[in-house]
């Protein structure tokens, strides 16, 4: 099980930025997902900046892809996507169509991000015969429709690897994007004018119930999960599902934490049961694991410890 | 072809009765689908099974009117014959076209009943001339209904880079989020549109009458509480009420619809093939009222674009049926984002 | 272009008093057989052929708020029978004009609902079902099979608030 850092999807400062991913060559990670892929605004640090990061995190070991930007509006940001791909140096996550039909055209492999909806075989295949090396599912689609994807893939022709799944297992659930920024309305401000208070946000702005319940976060034109998608305790079912790589997605603090206790699970240093009480202090909100048990994402279900449960049968 | 659709009044059928409505009051086509998941708007009742589908499709082309079948979820694997067979029936029936989100079922339709004429469903989230391309490229779609997130600046751009028909929406409830891209449904209750075919479905809604409002509850949560007096929209999410930072507001947005008719005499201009009215949920009551309206505009502006005027009379028509009784550009205007 | 109103008469003050202050009577009340009667009279030729299967046996609960009305009834293969007043699964609220006005497709339920002047309670998903299937019937169909006169009563009534 290889474990993956997946795309930053906040807006923090040049400093905090560049210091996180500093540490994070030293994590146990086996790849890094570098890219702004919530909002065009975002600009403190620059494609030139990804590219020098990519190279350090390369140098460190780390597999580099650079990760494409979800909503695509205006030309600037088509021509922003080219420079991405045209540099060729690193692999590019694909995350709308455009993407992957510009991909195709420079006959270049490719992560097929999340927000791609494969959700069926046919697409999937259709993805992996134009490049994609590895797919990330939809983060609703369950356990079972991932192994029924799997099960229906045909072994294609030409290729000699076959297509990795990569599950996103840690973090607050992308779920949702928009053309308006709810960052910028909460303030009264407009998109365009909106002062990039995603800084003051490091972990998205968590917007509750008016009966108190944390509910979703919102992260400019993203709208997230406000519970965080934990996907520990159920360790020991990836490798039945056909999950390859695990996606652990950026926080402001405790990051290398989460990661260490994500690589110890992987080492089988710890048990999964162990996981969440071990997580627990590192998380900014509670966890989430409904989605990849068929049910309503928000819901969770621990499961019991493995003197009545976790052992093998 | 010899004239290229310009504006053509796009009308929603749920239902027999409101097909013959559209059509009786001058749509020029009518959407719809079948009762069950392999459309976006599956729910309870609704829609068309193989009996009303022929006589539907009977009626509309009997007066020269377009049936286009949506067929706009995405299959999955344990249930991938379905759509398949969906898309079969559209082909032996004669639909005029099917609408897709999907590249692998648009892959099976091309390859299976290649004379079958293909849109992209706005809910595969194409919102550049890159992405619409590709659907072109690869399985020769000949119209796109783009999301509701640009501007008409940005729908302009990718109407001069491509030359796939584009459809827009014109009036109706008002998605926020990128079709197609939105799983607040699902995070709530388990269904998304992508897969259920619907957001908010019933069997997650409750309604309560309370001594502090009226209470809108998705799975137990509350999403809203509307004090006596206050307009109520549809039990989605994004037009929920939040608290945030101590402030309790409609923080994605409010219980309003999507009205572009001030933007007829330039999405004219632009050469928008088709205006889609959002709304097979509802009753033929609705469909007759918002297509006598738009019917009429869509004839003023083709008339004249320069002198074209919205009416009062059409806003008033329309703002009774709208969500929260309240009309926006919504991101055709941009400092709505 | 106006939209069309349809002004209905309410039922006298009198009555409206009286049948609020009904108590919960331990038989089937009087209204809801009424109700039964007439529903199974005038709708039932028309809804028959649908397929109810699923709603069989579900409790439904028609509130009329002018006049304080309440209509309990269940739906079976043979048509509408009353019920006593019980729990109902579903409830729908609104005043006798507006449900005049969607009896006779003059106006749609969500545009009523959005302005709070219809309300389902209850099981959600059984109201829209009902709801939908009922779209589903075409008025024309279902005048043609009311009792005589009815049908043509109900399809001028209607021409009529859609010339107003």
């Amino acid at each position: 099980m290889k474990l993956s850092l997946g795309p930053l999807l906040y807006y923090w400062s040049r400093e905090d930025t560049l210091a996180f991913y500093e540490q994070a060559a030293k994590w146990p990670l086996d790849i890094v997902y570098l890219g702004e892929t919530v909002c065009s605004r975002r600009h403190l640090l620059r494609l030139p900046d990804y590219l020098e990061l990519a190279e350090k995190l390369s140098a460190a070991g780390k597999e580099v892809v650079l990760s494409s930007q979800t909503l695509i509006e205006s030309e600037s940001d088509l021509k922003a996507l080219r420079k991405l791909i045209t540099d060729g140096r690193f692999k590019v996550e694909a995350n709308e169509w455009g993407a992957v039909r510009l991909l195709a055209e420079a006959r270049l492999t490719f992560v097929a991000g999340p927000t791609l909806n494969a959700y069926n075989p046919d697409t999937l295949a259709m993805l992996a015969e134009m490049g994609a090396t590895r797919w990330v599912p939809p983060v609703e689609m369950p356990r079972e429709m991932i192994k029924d994807m799997l099960a229906a893939l045909q072994p294609l022709p030409n290729s000699a690897t076959w297509i990795e799944t990569e599950l996103f297992g840690y973090g607050r659930l992308p779920l949702a994007f928009s053309a308006r920024c709810f960052t910028a309305r909460h303030y009264n401000l407009q998109k365009d004018d909106c002062q990039f208070r995603c800084l003051d946000h490091p972990d998205g702005l968590v917007l509750t119930s008016r009966e108190g319940e944390d509910f979703l976060a919102i992260n400019g034109i993203q709208t997230q999960s406000a519970k965080v998608m934990s996907l520990a305790h159920r360790f020991d079912e990836f490798a039945a599902a056909g999950i390859d790589v695990l996606r652990l997605s950026p926080q402001a603090r405790n990051m290398h934490r989460v990661v260490e206790i994500f690589r110890a699970l992987a080492v089988g240093d710890i048990k999964p049961a162990q996981a969440p009480a071990q997580l627990d202090r590192f998380m900014p909100a509670a966890p989430c694991d409904g989605y990849w048990l068929g049910e309503a994402g928000m819901a969770f279900h621990p499961v019991n410890t493995p003197v009545t449960e976790g052992e093998p049968a | 072809m010899s004239n290229p659709a310009l504006l053509e009044l796009i009308c929603p059928a749920g239902s027999l009765p409101a097909l013959k409505t559209a059509v009786d009051n001058g749509a020029d086509g009518v959407y719809l689908g079948l009762k069950d998941n392999t459309n976006a708007r599956n729910f309870s009742g609704l829609n068309f099974d193989e009996k009303s589908l022929v006589e539907g499709i009977r009626y509309a082309q009997g007066k020269r009117r377009k049936v286009l079948m949506a067929l706009n979820t995405y299959p999955q694997p344990a249930t991938l014959s379905r759509w398949h067979k969906a898309v079969d029936t559209a082909a032996s029936l004669g639909v005029d076209a099917i609408i897709l989100a999907d590249p692998g079922l648009m892959d099976y339709a091309r390859k299976t009943h290649p004379q079958l004429r293909l849109h992209l469903s706005v809910q595969g989230s194409a919102t550049s001339y890159e992405a619409v391309n590709f659907y072109r490229e690869r399985f020769g779609i000949q119209r796109a209904v783009l999301p509701r997130v640009l501007s008409l600046a940005q729908v302009e751009n990718v109407i001069d880079n491509t030359e796939v028909e584009i459809e827009l929406f014109g009036f109706g409830g008002l998605c926020v989020m990128v079709e197609g891209r939105c799983l607040l449904s699902s995070y709530a209750c388990g269904d998304s549109p992508n897969t259920f075919g619907a957001c908010s479905p019933g069997h997650a809604v409750r309604w309560e009458l309370t001594p502090k409002g009226m209470e809108t509850r998705l799975n137990g949560v509350l999403i809203d509480r509307y004090a006596n007096n206050e307009k109520a929209g549809y039990p989605t999410l994004c037009k929920g009420r939040f608290e945030v930072q101590g402030e309790t507001y409609y923080a994605l947005e409010e219980p309003t619809s999507l009205n572009s008719m001030d933007m007829l005499p330039e999405m004219a201009r632009l050469g928008i093939a088709a205006i889609k009215i959002e709304g097979r949920q509802r009753s033929p009551a609705y469909v007759a009222q918002v297509t006598q309206v738009w019917r009429a505009a869509i004839d003023a502006v083709k008339k004249n674009r320069e002198t074209f005027k919205t009416q009062p009379a059409w806003q008033a028509a329309l703002a009774k049926v709208s969500e929260g009784s309240m009309n926006t550009l919504g991101a055709y205007y941009r400092p709505w984002k | 272009m106006t939209l069309p109103t349809l002004h209905l008469p309410t039922l006298p003050r009198v009555l409206s008093r009286l049948t609020v202050t009904i108590p919960a009577w331990p038989f089937t009340p009087p209204t809801s057989r009424a109700f039964a009667f007439a529903a199974n009279l005038a709708a039932w030729p028309s809804l028959r052929e649908l397929d109810w299967s699923h709603v069989h046996g579900r409790h439904f609960c028609v509130q009329v708020s002018d006049i304080g009305l309440q209509f309990f009834f269940t739906l079976h293969a043979e048509g509408f029978r009353a019920e006593r007043r019980s729990r109902a699964d579903v409830t729908f609220t609104a005043t006798s004009a507006d449900f005049a006005r969607l009896a006779l497709r003059l106006e749609d339920p969500d545009t009523l609902f959005f302005n709070r002047r219809l309300l389902i309670e209850g099981d959600t998903d059984l109201g829209l079902t009902v709801k939908n299937m009922l779209d589903a019937v075409e008025l024309e169909t279902a005048a043609a099979k009311m009792p005589v006169g009815l049908g043509h009563l109900v399809l001028a009534l209607r021409r009529l608030a859609l010339k107003d």
